[in-house]
């Protein structure tokens, strides 16, 4: 056991620094609330301003095309804006949703490793084709086909 | 292999301990937000990608059953946000578990009071599309 002597005298124990397996499920234990908490005003405004104000019987391509910003066109602040807004609810959304996934898994399919581990294995690999997909569109900005006329 | 699982779900509703089934319905809207997520974010991709394909997506989501499905979805959301706030300030602030009960009805009273008028927007919303169309 290591032992600190504090000025006054008196001997305490140190308390050892979580590490490996532990530090992780705590940093993930930290950040699930507070991902939580900032996807209470990211996810909810999204979907209040998409559902409600605007609601899903308006929503067109062409209307994505004017707040997302079409690829070739000039980009304005509006545009950078709703992509940065989204690729950070994306990211936290994500990460939160996996390891929520892993807890539940756990929780169920713990005792047989194997069943475990291939499961997360296809949940993270799936996740991360689409996530990439999702923040490369928001990096390439919306596409203006010929249907989809540009306003 | 399923066992657990059924297990899990039958003593979660059958203990009715108000946490149980709160934990119950929190795990249960995390893993349906995940799901609709994944689809959610592929489709939004295909503006990008495609948007011949993000345009019938859009068209989809405007038919009944989508229509239906988004209102599970907002009350999903809400639920989980406000649920999950809770469980995020007790957690973090140890001291304020002797007001555990009355966080627990206000979350429920929040929840409520934000899924109403939500539901009934879209509600609203979606009847008057399908019978103008
Ligand atoms: C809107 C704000 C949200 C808040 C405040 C929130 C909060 C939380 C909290 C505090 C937990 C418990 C973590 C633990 O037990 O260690 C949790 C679990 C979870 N969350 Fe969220 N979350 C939110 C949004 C989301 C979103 C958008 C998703 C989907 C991508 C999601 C999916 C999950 C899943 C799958 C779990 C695991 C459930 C379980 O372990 O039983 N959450 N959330």
């Amino acid at each position: 056991m290591t032992t600190t002597t504090l000025s006054q005298g008196r001997t305490v124990r140190k308390i050892q620094p979580l590490q490996g397996q532990a530090r992780f499920e705590r940093a993930m234990w930290l950040f699930m609330r507070y991902s939580g908490l900032a996807l209470v005003f990211l996810a909810l405004s999204h979907f209040w301003v998409q559902h409600l104000l605007i609601g899903t019987h308006a929503i067109t391509t062409a209307q994505t095309v004017v707040f997302w910003g079409a690829q070739g066109q000039p980009i304005t602040l509006g545009n950078v804006l709703f992509r940065s807004y989204y690729a950070v609810m994306l990211v936290l959304a994500v990460v939160h949703g996996i390891n929520g996934v892993r807890q539940v898994a756990y929780d169920y399919f713990g005792h047989r490793p194997a069943i475990y581990k291939g499961l997360m294995t296809l949940v993270v690999a799936i996740a991360t084709v689409i996530s990439l997909g999702g923040l490369l569109a928001l990096v390439l900005g919306a596409q203006a086909s010929s249907e989809v006329a540009i306003r | 292999m399923l066992r657990p699982l059924i297990v899990s779900f039958r003593e979660g509703v059958a203990y009715r301990a108000k946490g149980n089934l709160l934990w119950l319905l929190h795990r249960i809207s995390g893993l349906g937000i995940v799901v609709f997520l994944g689809f959610h974010i592929f489709g939004m991709s295909m503006a990008a990608f495609n948007p011949a394909l993000h345009e019938r997506a859009l068209e989809l989501y405007k038919t009944p059953p989508f229509a239906i499905g988004e209102l599970l979805l907002a009350f999903l959301l809400i639920f989980h946000a406000v649920n999950g706030t809770r469980i995020a300030i007790l957690e973090l602030r140890p001291q304020l578990w002797e007001k555990q009960e009355l966080a627990t009805r206000l979350s429920l009273i929040i929840t409520a009071l934000l899924t109403a008028p939500t539901l009934a927007i879209m509600a609203y919303k979606s009847i008057s599309h399908f019978l103008a169309h």
